[in-house]
């Protein structure tokens, strides 16, 4: 008998495509649950039982769960919402009698750049410096305290860069090569810890079903070594695009400045929990003291032209500075979790939706 | 000058996202220009008729669709889920009320046809809201294909989309018993409204769309003319889209970027820059994006006094339905490579029960 599975963010990448290989092939009856009617515009392609409720709100996705086997969590929202909806989607997940959830965390709660030696039983810590990252481990501690003292199964993965169709690593990195921004640090040398979405998806299915996987968190990727330099290549040459245009970068030194400590005091949960008894006239005087301040200097006139410059992002920096393959045997011994798709395949699969998607692909 | 000074009651019939974020806008701006006066708002949820009683405090909120006609309105604005609009509309005109219905102008060409007999009937404009052929730069273009100032059209290229954000009141813009189609029906009314306006009606094409079971997110529509003009159309709710028509003429190239109601790029051949720019009528500006939207207003209500023709009136409205239709009753499914062969196989036969 195919399991009932609700599937909490359906509406992104990795569940767009969750629902379309799980409904093609009949693997599951699928309840994809998402925050508001316009998600339903890529799901609405098949003819499924979908729920609308909101990350957070614990008794909308109980109505949710309802009837439903499994919970696979893929919401992928900013870090609030991320923290918050472990405990909701958990405790919802219990009331409505579901089995078991799998929750979608990173490899990023190691770090984009994570130490050698690291796996699965490396200590975690909340003071990245990406916010995603600590929510991810911070929803990571929730839900097994949440384990502690309930009944649903929680399985975690933490899978690392996942490309695939509709990937953001994709279309992204695409739009770099055709804008002349792409870039490579260390000649593109750093490990790419990269996950096909259908690999992953194998990895659910094992999550989903295996006994013993029950308040386990494993680490999942591709087969091989893949380094961003192959990353970059097989997406340029897909283009039919010469890589050497990309420009070669050293790593720059990131460091907060003072907008980055503004905004964070800005979007603090205290200060956002202030600012409606704030007075209007004052938060604008204090919004037009920052743009003053931050406002660019006027170019010369007499400067010319600059060619199109890569955005070096602190992200892919460290993403590119790896130096460490994430090892899965956890998944392999436990789940029995092979990746199936190798990344030559996932690439070329990858590169059909960039042509499906309308680039100028030379396939 | 247009005499806008006869004053007439106008009813906004459907509540949901269009009217709040469009017409409202659009009528408070041209109730500046013109006489008309909201009378009345109907739509079957008092949420919505709650969220649009701020902006008409005067007008009266209907849940009953009955009651709107008994009030003898002189116009209506029709903004509810397309397969209302047929019954609605021809109520309306029946009743002798003038209708600017929205796009796409009803789920069906047959109940399109029958919406166009009424108005013929009652001797009462029937406009739709293709609103686009307002924007100056899709009026320059017509010119341009009309007059052969670049030379003949050769071929186009319009794609358009992204990920769906449209700010949805309700689930019927996704399912199949409310929706006679998905992004083609929605998004593709506009293109498709364009392409026959500036080229005329296709000599043949091929259509594809990503319905599997019920609505597609993604269409690809292949066009050829009889004057030889090929084009294609890349129509999205899911995937990043470039967003831009480009039109090759023998003599040069024009570039429109959507929702840029008063700009245009226009490539010559043999010259080596790209003009771009905004348009202009004198030495102001042309409209933009929402000043074009008001004067589709103003155009109707002119239009129902006799003192202007409708820019989209119903006969011109259903020239995309019918291009709609031709493209639904030949679907193929469209090729996703990533999918695995079992994958592409159940695809095929989900499609396939749609045609």
């Amino acid at each position: 008998m195919t399991p009932t599975i609700a599937v909490l963010g359906a509406s992104g990448f990795v569940g767009s495509r969750l629902l379309e290989l799980f409904h093609l092939t009949g693997s599951a009856t699928l309840h994809p649950v998402v925050r508001n009617y316009s998600s339903l515009a890529r799901l609405a392609r098949f003819d499924l039982d979908w729920k609308i409720a909101d990350a957070r709100d614990q008794a909308a996705l109980t109505t949710a769960f309802e009837g439903c086997d499994a919970v696979v969590n893929l919401v992928a929202a900013n870090p609030d919402v991320i923290v918050e909806n472990a405990t909701a989607s958990y405790l919802a997940a219990q009331a409505a009698g579901v089995k078991r959830m799998v929750f979608m965390s990173s490899a990023s709660v190691h770090g984009q750049a994570p130490a050698p030696g690291t796996d699965e039983t490396s200590p975690l810590h909340s003071h990245h410096r990406f916010a995603y990252n600590n929510a991810k481990v911070r929803a990571e501690r929730a839900l097994i305290r949440c384990r502690k003292s309930s009944s649903v199964e929680l399985v975690i993965l933490r899978p690392g860069i996942v490309f695939g169709p509709r990937s953001r690593w994709v279309s992204d990195i695409a739009d770099q090569l055709l804008s002349d921004c792409a870039y490579l640090i260390n000649e593109g040398q750093g490990i790419c810890n990269s996950i096909y979405v259908d690999n992953l998806l194998e990895a659910i299915q094992l999550a989903l079903t295996i006994p013993a996987a029950d308040g386990e968190t494993f680490l999942v990727g591709d087969r091989e070594r893949v380094t961003w330099l192959d990353f970059y290549s097989r997406i340029a040459s897909g283009l039919g695009l010469d890589l050497s245009r990309a420009a070669r970068v050293g790593a720059p030194q990131f460091q907060a400045g003072i907008f980055d400590i503004i905004d964070g005091v800005r979007t603090s949960k205290p200060v956002q929990a202030l600012l409606p008894v704030v007075p209007g006239a004052l938060k604008q005087a204090a919004k037009g003291a920052i743009q003053a301040v931050s406002a660019p200097p006027r170019p010369s006139p007499w400067r010319l032209r600059a060619a199109p410059a890569p955005d070096v992002t602190e992200e892919m920096t460290q993403l590119q500075l790896c130096s460490v393959q994430l090892p899965w045997v956890k998944a392999e011994r436990m789940l029995g979790y092979q990746a199936k798709i190798s990344f030559a395949e996932g690439m070329q699969r990858s590169l059909g939706w960039l042509q499906f998607a309308g680039y100028p692909t030379v396939m | 000058m247009t005499d806008y000074s006869d004053p007439r009651q106008l009813v906004l019939v459907g509540c949901g996202a269009i009217t709040e974020l469009y017409y409202v806008p659009a009528l408070l701006e041209a109730l500046k220009h013109t006489q008309i006066e909201v009378v009345a708002f109907f739509d079957p949820s008092t949420e919505r008729l709650s969220a649009l009683h701020k902006f008409f405090p005067k007008a009266k909120p209907l849940t009953a669709f009955k009651d709107l006609i008994d009030l003898q309105p002189h116009l209506a604005v029709v903004a509810s889920p397309p397969k209302f609009h047929a019954s609605q509309v021809i109520a309306l005109l029946g009743a002798g009320v003038h209708v600017l219905c929205e796009k796409p102008m009803a789920s069906s060409v047959a109940e399109a046809e029958s919406m166009i007999a009424a108005a013929h009937k009652a001797n009462r404009v029937l406009a739709i809201g293709l609103f686009r052929r307002f924007f100056p730069a899709l009026q320059a273009i017509k010119a341009l294909v009309n007059g052969g100032a670049l030379g003949a059209p050769t071929s186009f290229r319009f794609t358009e989309g992204g990920m769906f954000n449209w700010p949805a009141a309700s689930a019927s813009f996704f399912q199949r018993q409310h929706s006679q189609g998905g992004v083609l029906h929605d998004l593709g009314v506009h293109i498709l409204d364009l392409i026959c306006w500036w080229f005329g009606d296709p000599a043949s094409m091929v259509y594809e769309d990503d319905a599997m079971g019920n609505l597609e997110a993604n269409s690809l529509l292949r066009l050829s003319f009889s004057n030889a003009l090929t084009g294609e159309v890349r129509i999205s709710r899911d995937t990043p889209c470039s967003n831009q028509y480009q039109i090759d003429f023998e003599r040069g190239q024009v570039v429109w970027r959507v929702g840029e109601g008063n700009q245009l790029e226009m490539r010559l051949n043999d010259v080596p820059f790209t003009l771009a720019g905004e348009l202009r009528e004198k030495s102001s500006p042309a409209d933009t994006y929402h000043q074009a939207f008001v004067q589709q207003l103003l155009n109707f209500v002119s239009a129902t006094r006799g003192m202007e023709s409708v820019l989209v009136p119903g006969e011109e409205g259903i020239r995309s339905l019918r291009l709609i239709e031709r493209c639904y009753a030949n679907r193929k499914l469209i090729p996703m490579p990533w999918l695995s062969e079992p994958e592409q196989s159940k695809a095929q036969s989900l499609a396939s029960g749609l045609a």
